[in-house]
């Protein structure tokens, strides 16, 4: 089974990410299952999402606390990541520029130039959701083709069109730092 | 049977439409308001061909839900911790009245201090109202729980409530299958009331009895919930020849044969339960997974029949009996099996409360402290 834990804040559609994330991996035949934890819901305050990976159906109904995978939608969230747990070997899928100052393989994506490029710019804020979605897809072997027929049973018109484009930019930049690991 | 991957609340709702249910009455609270939000979107589209009432709180809508059933209708809300609490008096309305009212319950702490997270109070608390009670661990099983429970409900005419732990399945996502619509309608024929309020026929609902009739009512009430345990199990057999799918009757227990240590708990930890119960086997422990599918009525006589002489009965609760050592399960437990056989010992634990997640790492952790307590 693998497991990735990505955390962010309300308001920035993580849930949805990690449900079209679980709905593609679905669509290759993998079982899948997203838990998501809303914090006190409230935006801006610190959510996450755990999606799991199997090649049967899952039971376990439980956070994660040793992923192999943790997705970071702001650098500023990795104190959160530590709390939850973090395995010697968990690699990092992180949103900008620079990477942490923190001993992990880390892939990097930079999903606000990303959602900037592809008018994802919403009340003046830039919608890395859809962008950190292809970034993952990427690192984690989700092929291309099974996230875009994900996007478009999720949304249609321009607003696919939109998510398509950013989720193939985000696919084909995301890269990898320091030769980093990713699941075997 | 299409394959889906979505929420329970989204299981619970595609059911509830399937059900072909006359007439819902809902309001919203977290981490219900997703079912009532998709049934709105049901009916607005044409796709329900029930009637849709939203009200303004939840005694509201058990208020009208009784009514409608009353009227001869299949009836559906939902609901979840304070919204449940506030139903109480309307819950004995609807048992008293015979009325087979479905409603799911997302399992959420209850206040105060404030929580949105599972437990089990709010539902252990309604237990007296004569409700039978359902308790789910997977989407599929909330999908088909809907079912039984209808059919269940409309031939014992006692109300029944789904339960199943808020987020932790309400809204998370796994993979489902439903129902062609023929199998369902196969299985869940139209209601067909013995009787009904009518605006022709004329006829009272809920008048005032004298003491004779009044306890006539209730212990044909109790004496009835009693009985509803062998309908459960007759019909959950009659779904699994219709469909293939099985959750257990009252219980679900499928371990080893030889197993003498046996992990109780209902709802969503029954699931993580199992992969508890692996770590022990792993460990040389004979231990096997029990769950409670129906608290309501108490699966006394599965339970006596399910542990041999000398088994291990651990119990996790996650609900608080206050005033009495851990939780309403270990409670009931230990009152179904008292005198049953001296050999069966029985321990238990209350946690998970408020949400405290539960993995099978701690649930592994819990059993092994509780066997060395019975040593």
């Amino acid at each position: 089974m693998l497991e990735l834990r990505i955390h962010g804040r309300g308001g920035q559609g993580v849930v949805t990410m990690a449900e079209l994330l679980a709905k593609a991996a679905v669509k290759t035949g993998l079982e899948a299952q997203t838990l998501p934890f809303f914090g006190v819901e409230r935006r801006g305050a610190a959510v996450k999402a755990c999606v799991r990976f199997d090649r049967t159906p899952i039971r376990i109904r439980s956070m994660s606390y040793h992923p192999q995978a943790i997705a970071l939608m702001n650098r500023n969230l990795l104190p959160y990541a530590q709390m939850d747990g973090i395995d010697p070997d968990t690699y990092f899928i992180l949103n900008g520029k620079e990477p942490l100052d923190f001993k992990a393989d880390q892939w990097l994506l930079d999903a606000e130039a990303v959602a900037i490029e592809n008018n994802l710019v919403f009340g003046g804020e830039p919608f890395i959701n859809v962008p950190m979605l292809g970034g993952i897809a990427k690192v984690l072997d989700i092929p291309l083709s099974a996230v875009e027929e994900t996007i478009r049973g999720h949304w249609s018109g321009k607003k696919a069109d939109l998510n398509l484009a950013a989720v193939r930019q985000a696919y084909a930049q995301i890269k990898k730092f320091e030769g980093g690991r990713s699941h075997e | 049977m299409s394959k889906r991957m979505d929420t329970g609340n989204s299981a619970c709702a595609l059911a509830v439409k399937a059900a072909k249910v006359d007439f819902i009455a809902a309001y919203p609270i977290t981490p219900q308001t997703s079912i009532s939000e998709k049934l709105a979107d049901y009916a607005a589209a044409g796709e329900l061909s029930g009637v849709y009432l939203p009200v303004e709180s939840e005694h509201s809508v058990m208020s009208a839900v009784a009514a409608a059933s009353a009227a001869g209708s299949r009836t559906f809300t939902a609901t979840s911790s304070q919204g449940l609490l506030y139903m109480h008096e309307i819950l004995h309305y609807a048992s008293g009245g015979r009325l087979p009212i479905v409603m799911a319950n997302v399992n959420r702490a209850v206040c105060a201090p404030w929580c949105l997270y599972a437990d089990h109070q709010d539902s252990v608390s309604q237990r007296d109202t004569g409700w039978l009670q359902f308790h789910c661990a997977s989407h599929q099983e909330i999908y088909d729980t809907i079912f039984l429970a209808y059919k269940v409900a409309e031939k014992v005419k006692i109300p029944a409530m789904i339960n199943y732990d808020g987020f932790l399945l309400s809204h998370s996502m796994l993979s489902f299958e439903t129902l062609e619509q023929d199998l369902v309608d196969q299985f869940l024929t139209p209601y067909r009331p013995d009787w009904k309020l009518h605006p022709q026929w004329g006829g009272t609902f809920g008048n005032v009895a004298a003491a004779a009739e009044y306890s006539a009512y209730r212990n044909t009430l109790a004496e009835d919930t009693l009985k509803a345990a062998a309908v459960i199990e007759e019909e959950a057999r009659n779904y699994q020849k219709l469909t293939g799918r099985w959750h257990g009757g009252m219980i679900d227990v499928q371990g080893p044969e030889d197993a003498d240590v046996f992990l109780m708990s209902m709802g969503s930890m029954a699931a993580e339960m199992e992969l508890a119960a692996e770590a022990l086997q792993a460990m040389g422990i004979k231990a096997d997974n029990l769950k409670v599918r129906v608290y309501r009525p108490f699966p006394a006589e599965a339970l006596r029949q399910a542990l041999p002489a000398h088994a291990k009965l651990l119990v996790f609760d996650r609900n608080l009996a206050y005033g009495h050592e851990g939780g309403a399960l270990l409670m009931e437990a230990r009152s179904a099996l008292y005198n049953r056989d001296e050999t069966v010992k029985i321990a238990g634990i209350s946690l998970g409360i408020g949400g405290i997640d539960l993995p099978a790492s701690l649930l592994t952790e819990k059993a092994l402290a509780l066997l060395e307590g019975l040593k």
